[in-house]
């Protein structure tokens, strides 16, 4: 599964740190999911989405390519 | 640059306090260990009714270790738990692999020592802090 988790937190000039910190988890696990290691369970998905403003699949997506929105489409 | 709002009580403060809990637990566990090992001979000369207060001061004491690790697994992070899970699954597949053969080894001879728990102990702790350390290289 692949993410935009690293270039939205760059927009927003957040560090790592304190995007682990909002988000209740540790630093090495921002890190694994921004470098495709690890994939977020869906609680964790959905607080990302909510910090971020934005739906999971504008944030996760298939590594594919393809969010589920485009395959509807 | 927006503003981020951390959790209430944070993870690593969270960590951090439940880390300390199960140090504690950790050495009180060990040291009612070694009352209840050497405090029959040293201690109180092998009198029954103290031997067996310090067996149910062991148990309690581990019972209470034992509660402080689960605590301490479920504050941890889904990564960080998986990590341990992967160390635990690790330990628990050595153990068994290679607790049979070491046993059969002792039975017959083939070492020049006898099996003792401890050595199992040991082998068990040094098999989970390795997995640990490759776990968190693997997702560093």
């Amino acid at each position: 599964m692949k993410n935009r988790l690293k270039v939205l937190r760059a927009e927003r000039n957040w560090t790592q740190a304190e995007l682990a910190e909002a988000l209740d988890v540790s630093r090495q696990t921002i890190n694994a999911i921004e470098t495709g290691k690890f994939d977020p369970s869906l609680p964790l998905a959905f607080r990302a989405a909510r910090l971020f403003g934005l739906r999971i699949e504008e944030i996760f997506h298939d590594d594919d390519g393809r969010t589920p929105a485009t395959e509807i489409k | 640059m927006n503003q981020l709002r951390a959790a209430e009580n944070g993870y690593q403060s969270r960590i951090c306090t439940s880390s300390i809990r199960l140090l504690c637990w950790s050495g009180a566990w060990l040291a009612a260990t070694a009352l209840m090992r050497f405090g029959p001979k040293f201690l109180w000369n092998q009198a029954s009714i103290l031997t067996l207060l310090a067996i149910g001061l062991d148990v309690a004491v581990g019972v209470g270790m034992i509660l402080a690790n689960k605590k301490y697994v479920m504050e941890l992070d889904e990564l960080q738990q998986k990590v341990y899970l992967n160390a635990l699954g690790i330990t628990v597949g050595v153990a068994v692999i290679a607790g049979v053969p070491f046993s059969v080894m002792g039975l017959y001879h083939v070492i020049p020592f006898h099996p003792e728990i401890w050595h199992m102990l040991l082998l068990m702790g040094l098999t989970f802090m390795f997995s640990i350390a490759y776990g968190n290289w693997r997702y560093r």
